[in-house]
């Protein structure tokens, strides 16, 4: 599909549609499906896009291609902010997220937000865990359209 | 040169979005009834000029001027009207309205996921982005008289 805008239309019609469909008692329902359709996304996203490159040196390195190559690929920019513990715990910061940036510009339509977040964070989850790291990924917003994703790696 | 009002219909005579700058006299009637009235007079205008055209139309009808004020029309292939009331030392502003369509419109409106189609328009991205587009226009008075 060569136009951005009918991934954004597609995406939004996808989420309105599966909360039409559900009841009032399952909205939480909803954002574990649209995580899961997100995950089965990334995984194959991740099998194409890295069908030339070597293997990733560590942890590090996988984090290095979700926030440049990956976020290219899907949102046509990459990561602005990338900081992590060391210790299993990524923090991705994007402040002008696709998704966000036509909805507002601060506060307004703050409770809708995470809805929009729930595919991204599965693609995310989806992605690394074909690349051989399992983890748990969520967003917050502050401030439309900046948004943070934390990624927490799961030892085994 | 300035810019009085700024209305935008859709195609079923719903008022999306109503804002003023510099109206000094108000109507009289509620919003409602003058929104109504709005539609009503301009669909019936539209048709009129269609029908008595002596020549081919262009456009169709494009524009209204009284002694004190102009009002401009202009409606998208999807049936979106947009009427601006400006005073009268303006030319043909069909492109900006077209601008503030496509540029503001489409964009925050259309593509933001909250805003139905069909609804009053809420989003104050988008209240922003057109009062930032008019007030940088060349139309709009740059002193408040």
């Amino acid at each position: 599909m060569a136009d951005e805008v009918i991934l954004e239309y597609l995406h939004m019609e996808i989420i309105s549609q599966f909360y039409r469909s559900c009841e009032k008692s399952d909205q939480d329902q909803c954002i574990a499906k649209l995580e899961s359709l997100g995950f089965r996304i990334g995984q194959s996203l991740v099998e194409r896009f890295t069908k030339e490159s070597p293997r990733f040196k560590d942890e590090l390195d996988t984090m290095k291609f979700i926030c440049k190559d990956f976020w290219n690929y899907v949102y046509k920019k990459q990561i602005d902010n990338l900081r992590t513990n060391h210790q299993g715990v990524y923090v991705l910061q994007d402040n002008k997220f696709r998704f966000l940036t036509q909805m507002s510009n601060g506060k307004q339509f703050m409770e809708a937000a995470p809805k929009f977040l729930a595919l991204p964070c599965g693609m995310i989850r989806g992605a690394l865990s074909n690349l051989g790291v399992n983890c748990v990924v969520t967003a917050e917003v502050s401030a439309m359209p900046a948004c943070k994703f934390q990624i927490q790696i799961q030892r085994a | 040169m300035t810019v009085y009002t700024l209305y935008i219909f859709d195609r079923n005579g719903t008022c999306l979005y109503y804002t003023e700058w510099n109206r000094k006299k108000q109507p009289g009637m509620s919003k409602d009834e003058e929104f109504k009235l709005m539609y009503g007079m301009i669909h019936s205008i539209k048709s009129f000029v269609h029908r008595i055209a002596p020549t081919d139309l262009r456009d169709g009808f494009s524009n209204f001027r009284t002694s004190r004020y102009k009002l401009n029309f202009y409606e998208t292939p999807s049936g979106m009207k947009f009427i601006m009331t400006t005073d009268l030392t303006v030319g043909n502003i069909r492109d900006i309205l077209h601008q503030i369509y496509s540029n503001i419109f489409v964009e925050y409106v259309v593509r933001n996921p909250q805003c139905e189609l069909g609804q009053p328009i809420t989003s104050e991205l988008f209240q922003t982005k057109l009062d930032e587009f008019i007030r940088g226009l060349s139309i709009f008075p740059t002193r408040i008289s």
